[in-house]
């Protein structure tokens, strides 16, 4: 299966709204690299279908199909910004994570430090090992 | 259907939840277009809006090139749980200390068990609410259009297959047009009901039954023999409201209401027969040994 793996100097936001942030991606040094190793390690996984990583000054995207890397920074971006605001709202305390479930896959949208965590998967796999794999 | 008919039971339905289990600390309902169907006293309107149009965003993304199941949030001290529940959203608050499977258990059995309740209660009163109205209109509309065609001995006779079948797609027409208004009112006959009585009269039960002569001669031409079977069963089902009357149905169509006493030859008692005078039998346009549906009129 075609993958694709780039480092980019945008944020999910900038990437949907500058197509060309996405093709013209400058290699930059991500501040955490344990986490972006953990997260390819993941990757290899069957049912991993793709992660993005985001810090404050670069983006690792890593997806099985690259087509779908607009969807999935949007959903990836919402679901982060939406779980925190709701998360606030009925007083849940530190935001941990949101999962989006659908019919054939779901995405697990978290943070650790400044770093925002979405790993796409399927359906039958086990997001909560994953987010303990991945916070150790 | 109108809402308030879930809102009602959902409330209720929501505070039960509440109840059994303490460690649910918000609970509502909402529709995609974000009205509110049911919540619970501790939720705000404020924060639900806010929810809902959070929900609205990412659901509308998550469905590009998947369909949409559910939106989990946790925290250090809860977790969000928003998912469809028939035509609704479901959205649980819980506290760390909750049991996820018991609530999921809890709600997914629950709020679906009761929305098709109100489903299944409010058609049928939409419908028997319609034809009771076409009856009334008809029986206040067919002396006047033609007073003089039917035989004064048949005058009891109501309408064919086709007529019936007319009315139902007129009925449908105008439910189409004005739901809102004709479900409003059903349901707050429905509630006022539930309330007052509490319990909402069950459907006649219709006996299917074999056609037996009466005789040619004999004086109550408008009225037929019943087993006291089916007559029992009737005042059990009903207590204490008066049935004076039975609409009688022909496979062919044909519909006759008219007066009923019990059989009184004790060779046909259980045998599931009805003794039909020869009169109603040709405004039936059956015979002996044909069968026929008997269903009590209830006042």
């Amino acid at each position: 299966m075609a993958r694709k793996k780039k480092s980019i100097s945008e944020t999910s936001t900038e990437l949907v709204e500058d197509s060309a942030a996405v093709i013209e991606a400058v290699e930059e040094k991500q501040a955490y690299p344990e986490l972006a190793e953990c997260l390819s390690k993941l990757n290899e996984r069957l049912e991993v279908l793709g992660y993005i990583l985001r810090d404050t000054n670069a983006a690792t995207i890593n997806l099985k199909e690259p087509e779908k890397i607009v969807e999935y920074a949007i959903l990836g971006s919402e679901a982060l910004e939406a779980g925190q605001e709701i998360s606030q709202l009925f007083n849940l305390g530190e935001f941990r994570c949101a999962i989006v479930e659908r019919k054939e896959t779901k995405a697990l949208c978290f943070l650790i430090n400044e770093n925002r965590i979405n790993v796409f998967m399927k359906k039958d796999a086990d997001h909560a090992e994953i987010l303990s794999n991945v916070r150790e | 259907m109108n809402n308030e008919a879930y809102t009602f039971a959902l409330d209720n339905t929501i505070r039960e939840i509440k109840n059994v289990c303490p460690e649910v600390t918000n609970i509502f309902i909402f529709e995609e277009n974000a009205h509110t169907i049911a919540k619970d006293q501790n939720t705000d309107q404020y924060a639900i809006n806010r929810t809902v149009d959070a929900f609205n965003a990412i659901k509308e993304k998550a469905e590009t090139s998947d369909s949409f199941e559910a939106l989990t949030i946790e925290g250090s001290e809860g977790r969000v749980n928003i998912a469809p529940i028939n035509n609704f959203y479901l959205a649980t608050v819980t506290s760390r200390e909750a049991d996820d499977k018991f609530v999921s258990s809890l709600t997914r059995i629950l709020v679906p068990t009761v929305v098709k309740l109100v489903d299944q209660l409010h058609p049928a009163d939409l419908r028997s609410n319609d034809t009771f109205m076409a009856a009334e209109e008809e029986l206040v509309e067919e002396p006047l259009q033609e007073p003089m065609q039917e035989p004064s001995e048949y005058a009891y006779e109501k309408e064919t297959l086709e007529e019936a079948e007319q009315v139902e797609h007129e009925t449908s027409v105008v439910e189409e047009d004005s739901v809102g208004e004709v479900a409003e009112s059903v349901n707050e006959v429905h509630v006022e009901d539930v309330e007052e009585n509490g319990l909402v009269l069950p459907e006649p039960p219709v006996s299917q039954v074999i056609v037996e002569s009466l005789g040619r001669f004999q004086l109550k031409s408008d009225t037929v023999r019943i087993d006291d079977s089916i007559i029992s069963l009737w005042n059990e089902l009903y207590g204490d409201r008066t049935i004076l009357e039975v609409d009688l149905d022909a496979l062919n169509g044909k519909t006759v209401r008219c007066k009923f006493s019990h059989i009184k030859d004790s060779k046909y008692q259980g045998k599931g027969v009805i003794q039909m005078p020869d009169k109603i039998q040709a405004a039936l346009e059956t015979c002996k040994g044909k069968l026929i549906e008997v269903k009590p009129v209830v006042e």
